[in-house]
């Protein structure tokens, strides 16, 4: 029953992407045909070609008959030609996929690390002078625009110390698998790490640092000090037990966020992850390149998601079954 | 017989100042960075979109921040960009927000298959990536900001709808709420007189969320492309500067910081502004706060002895000087009603305070060791071993995530124990509570009440201390399960002859258990001794009070009214009551509860009938049925010869006066709401009921919110509120049981002075017999939906039915 819910919770998610991804092209103002061709090619078209072209992609039939047609397509694995590309949108977006992945992966463990570390500290000393200056820096760091900060690091780790290279993900100069290969790879990942972590940090450092001083003022807690508990004890093995649970859901809901940020960042460092797509597919008006990155991108974050769903139960006994 | 005693919390300390600061300084920032982009633009001679000089010029006195690649001033672009910026973000929050509250509103009021449908549908939308569809709407419906904040706003509902929903929800169950429908207000009186305004100080940093989530979520479209052409933002500015790829010359300095910067402040701005807005986070305890002044000298050779124990709260003094000694294997019991300071003191011995808290002399004693005067690493070899605690609510007091055995286990470890020792100690403290081995393994919230509580009492026995402290130890609990417990702590303080400091506000139960009492006044010990000699001769008025409240099982009865003759009045026939029949309940796997079987009651006008029965027996039901808010799932019922209906002749008055009016109401406004509702004018018979409820009817008390009011005020304005329509039938569900023993009294006369006084007829809802018994004439006592025994009061110790016999035995001496 319960796993029929989660299930059926699931699958609305991925129906309303693939709904949104249908009707986009029928809803938007303008030819449907715009959306599928290339404006110079369109150009040239008479309407009879125009008529053909719609009959051949279907779009003369009923809506839902196009439905099915589209959500079949997409089920195989068909989600279009990109046009900028000149390759199957799958397939381009499968090429670029893991460079973001490792993107997220690395900022998604260190900003939790760090975020939860520093967040359980403050807790500790709540209130003071240092917790308001901590406060105001994190929350100052949260607020700045990704890009912008991956911007200032280019400025001063490339353009200005020459540390770090700014450009792309492999290193052209040196042979695949060599050391020098690998080191290549290992630079050209710090910066927009860095970048990406230090926005998705503050996030962690506010959840973790309520959610302990929620923790610290529950009544297990004194109640564990009454036992004869040793501090130390208290804090670790009661308040942060309970307090690592609200850090863990807000880190997993907060990972299509980190997501979007990821895309963002790539543009700056021209990565070449799922984020250079996007700005690929908006400078060629490559719509199905746009809806392709779209679905991968929910397809991820529901996997992050049932990842979460099926992860919590060990963390808390209360929804155990 | 109180079920639901005081709150034992400390005074609430006041906010710290430091926060509030942290939000003038947002408000600071954005009104600045508001009224820059504002007037800039008008005090600048250039327009942002005409070129003005070289591209790529450096800053120059003309040009302070220099110019882009085509040669615009990018102080003017920067101006002007703000403009969109900030406006887009606020113009977002503020569509998004109203959206999300009228349809959350809309949703949790409607309920059934409504809600279900918003509900999954906004869990659905909130799955997708928000960036990847933000960008594929943007590309879809063109680059200009208005689309931009359309699909915004399409996007952004969706979280706070969430919050708001669920808030709204919790409001739309409130007593008030309740109250209100129950006076006959209309969905539309309800939600924009009492739900708004409550939803309000939620909403607030809703709107300040969005605003934040929208500018920056606005500064990447643009920053990726999508931005308009036309009106440029900070975001469409920095995707120029990273085209030309500014960040790799000097124009770094002026081209990407100031936009960036920008960004970051006003965003910085509001999530300042937000910071702490909704945050309840209440103090905890410190574990050994320090004594400030003197110790005392120890008198006397009992186990346990206090002296001279003063404490405050800031300025206000909690214990005044108290005085305290008990003999080894003895049981003190230790009276006082809400703010007597009563658990201040048992947690001053165990030197775990609040913050605020501040101990200025006084000295603690178990055995030879001075408590008070223990260095702090000293204390947690006293605690549990020494001295062990049993806490109220035992609900909270188990942590909800470690199993019950870890946590006793835990218990005995801590004071040197091995594990496997612990283990073997646990299975035996298991036995000893009564509770069966195999359970420890459980989480505690697989446990009923009066399990969890034989836990805490375990945790307490764990290390072997001489001395147990019970704060409270059946608060929350059911009338019956209480019992139980209280005999378990009896039992095992003699078998293990423990020294027992025991805490309550229930005098006839710890008179017959406790062969001392203590009894505390606002910090002040003022009377003690034997429970028999207390009553016989009390050496204090307070004593004397308490005493008198007392209404024992037997003897006379303290109202004794004429066998009322007036008309028939309330009918229930035959009435049932399921809950979760719905298809939306059972589609959320809610299983049905018959919360009430065909039951059968009568009431005559000027008659006072008891609805008896513990908690969960469906007395509640019954009187909401009457009331005409439950629909019943068969049966009739008859108020005064009519439909039971809201704002009927049937009116009702709540358990706790703290939840059924709204503490931002004015007592003016509160008591003229069933008139209000009526479309009556409520002038003069405001006042006049007010007199009637024994209150003062000038304009100062009509001029006070309620929140400034105490539980006693606050329950006779509800009676005010209750008579004010000048109904034939009251309602009155458990009135007396979140009153301190002397206030009750008072209630109970006040509600037999309008009854005789308009023939009211009167339902009595109550989980104490006792009582029943005194204020009732006639008696039905109701047991899992069912009344299973109907009949005068004077005869319910006659009762035949087990259970009654079984609350009879509860309460009886």
């Amino acid at each position: 029953m319960v796993w029929a819910k989660t299930a059926a919770a699931y699958l609305a998610v991925v129906l309303i992407a693939l709904t949104i991804n249908f009707a986009l092209p029928r809803l938007a103002p303008g030819d449907p045909l715009s959306f599928l061709l290339p404006e110079d090619v369109l150009a040239e078209m008479t309407e009879a070609d125009q008529t053909a072209v719609l009959a051949e992609f279907g779009l003369d039939r009923p809506i839902p008959v196009q439905f099915v047609d589209y959500a079949i397509g997409v089920l195989t694995g068909d989600l279009g030609t990109s046009v900028s590309y000149g390759a199957p949108v799958w397939r381009v977006v499968a090429d670029h996929l893991p460079w973001t992945l490792l993107l997220m992966g690395w900022s998604l463990a260190l900003s939790t690390l760090l975020g939860t570390a520093l967040g359980v500290m403050a807790a500790r000393h709540r209130g003071g002078t240092r917790d308001i200056g901590a406060t105001v820096v994190v929350l100052f760091l949260g607020s700045a625009p990704v890009f912008w900060i991956a911007m200032l690091l280019i400025t001063v780790f490339s353009a200005r110390l020459g540390w770090l290279p700014s450009f792309g993900a492999v290193p052209l100069t040196a042979f695949p698998g060599s050391p020098g290969y690998l080191w290549g790879i290992v630079e050209r990942l710090i910066m927009p790490v860095t970048a990406l972590t230090i926005v998705q940090t503050a996030g962690v450092w506010l959840t973790a640092r309520s959610s302990m001083a929620v923790a610290l003022a529950r009544d297990y807690v004194t109640f564990a000090h009454a036992k004869g508990v040793p501090e130390g004890q208290v804090f670790w093995r009661h308040a942060l037990r309970t307090a690592i649970l609200p850090i863990y859901t807000n880190v997993m809901i907060g990972v299509g966020g980190l997501l979007g940020g990821a895309l963002v960042v790539e543009t700056v460092f021209s990565y070449p992850g799922v984020g250079t797509l996007i700005v690929a597919g908006v400078e060629a008006r490559d719509y199905n390149l746009l809806q392709g990155v779209f679905l991968v991108a929910t397809l991820s974050v529901i996997a992050a998601n049932l990842v979460a769903d099926l992860t919590y139960p060990f963390l808390d006994p209360r929804v155990r079954r | 017989m109180s079920s639901i005693a005081e709150p034992s919390s400390p005074p609430p300390r006041r906010a710290t100042p430091s926060l509030s600061a942290v939000q003038w300084t947002g408000v600071g920032m954005l009104s600045v960075l508001i009224a820059i982009v504002t007037l800039g633009p008008m005090v600048l001679p250039f327009d942002p979109g005409e070129s003005v000089c070289p591209p790529f010029s450096r800053p120059s006195l003309p040009h302070p921040l220099g110019c882009n690649d085509v040669g615009q001033d990018l102080l003017a672009g920067i101006l002007s960009g703000g403009r969109i910026s900030l406006a887009v973000g606020l113009v977002t929050a503020l569509v998004a927000t109203a959206l999300a509250t009228v349809i959350a509103i809309g949703s949790a009021w409607r309920g059934g298959f409504v809600d279900i449908a918003v509900m999954r549908f906004v869990d659905a939308v909130m799955a997708l990536p928000f960036l990847p569809l933000v960008v594929v709407l943007s590309a879809f419906f063109g680059a200009s900001y208005t689309v931009q904040i359309g699909i915004l706003c399409l996007v952004l509902w969706t979280q706070p709808l969430r919050e708001l929903r669920a808030q709204a929800l919790n409001l739309r169950r409130a007593d008030y709420t309740d109250a209100a429908r129950a006076m006959g207000a209309s969905a539309w009186y309800v939600t924009t007189r009492h739900i708004l305004p409550e939803l309000v100080p939620l909403i607030v940093p809703q709107f300040i969320r969005i605003a934040h989530a929208a500018i920056l979520t606005e500064s990447a479209l643009s920053f990726l492309g999508l931005g308009d052409p036309i009106a440029k933002s900070w975001g469409t500015i920095l995707f120029h500067a990273n085209a030309r790829t500014a960040f790799l010359t000097d124009a770094w300095l002026w081209w990407v910081m100031p936009p960036g910067l920008l960004i970051a402040l006003s965003v910085l701005g509001l999530a300042l502004l937000g910071h702490g807005i909704g945050d309840r986070l209440q103090d905890g305890t410190v574990s050994g706060t320090e004594r400030d002044g003197d110790a005392a000298p120890r008198l006397g050779d009992a186990l346990v002895e206090a002296r001279d124990v003063t404490l405050s709260y800031g300025e206000a003094r909690a214990l005044h000087g108290v005085a305290l000694s008990i003999p080894k294997g003895e049981t003190l019991g230790l009276i006082g009603e809400s703010g007597s300071g009563k658990s201040t003191l048992a947690m001053t011995m165990l030197r775990l305070l609040p913050p605020a808290a501040r101990v200025e002399r006084g000295s603690a004693w178990v055995g030879e060791d001075d408590l008070l005067g223990l260095p702090k690493a000293a204390l947690r070899h006293v605690r549990g071993r020494r001295i062990g605690l049993v806490p109220q609510a035992a609900m909270n007091a188990l942590n909800p995530v470690r199993s019950v055995g870890s946590q006793i286990a835990e218990a005995v470890r801590v004071h040197g124990a091995t594990r496997a020792e612990a283990t073997a100690r646990a299975a035996e403290l298991m036995r000893l509570v009564s509770l069966p081995e195999d359970r420890l393994s459980a989480h505690p919230h697989t446990l009923s009440g009066g399990m969890r509580q034989r836990v805490a009492i375990a945790i307490a026995l764990a290390a072997e201390p001489e001395v147990l402290i019970a704060d409270e130890p059946t608060t929350g609990l059911d009338v019956l399960v209480q019992e139980s417990i209280l005999d378990l702590l009896q039992d095992l303080s003699a078998r293990l002859g423990l020294t027992v400091l025991f805490i309550t506000h229930d005098l006839p139960m710890i008179a017959r258990r406790a062969g001392r009492l203590l009894i505390l006044q606002d910090g002040r010990v003022v009377d003690e001794g034997a429970p028999t000699d207390l009553a016989r001769a009390p050496g204090h008025v307070h004593t004397q009070a308490l005493f008198d409240a007392i209404l024992p099982l037997r003897g006379s009865k303290r109202w004794d009214r004429d066998i009322p003759s007036g008309a028939p009045l309330l009918e229930v026939q035959e009435v049932s009551v399921t809950f979760g029949t719905g298809l939306p309940d059972r589609l959320r796997g809610v299983r049905p509860v018959q919360a009430l079987r065909e039951a059968t009651i009568r009431l005559r006008a000027g008659e006072v009938l008891g609805l008896v029965g513990g908690s969960g027996s469906g007395k509640t039901t019954l009187a909401r049925a009457v009331l005409g808010l439950q629909p019943m799932t068969g049966g009739r019922i008859e108020v005064a010869g009519g439909a039971p209906r809201p704002g009927g002749p049937a009116t009702m008055i709540f358990q706790d006066p703290y939840q059924s009016m709204r503490p931002a109401m004015r007592v003016r406004d509160v008591v003229a709401e069933p008139l209000t509702i009526r479309g009556m004018p409520p002038e003069g018979k405001v006042r006049q009921a007010l007199s009637s409820a024994g209150l003062p009817s000038d304009d100062a008390l009509l001029d006070r919110r309620l929140g400034s009011l105490s539980g006693g005020q606050r329950q006779r304005v509800a009676v005010a509120r209750a008579i004010v329509a000048a109904p034939k039938l009251l309602v009155a569900d458990e009135p007396t049981s979140m009153l301190d023993q002397s206030l009750r009294a008072e209630l109970l006369a006040l509600l037999e002075r309008l009854r005789a006084e308009h023939e009211l007829g009167i339902l009595f809802i109550t989980h104490d017999l006792a009582l029943a018994r005194h204020f009732c004439d006639r008696i039905a006592v109701m047991c899992e939906g069912e009344i299973i025994e109907t009949g005068a009061a004077d005869a319910i110790l006659e009762a035949a039915h087990p259970y009654t016999r079984d609350l009879i035995k509860a309460v009886d001496a």
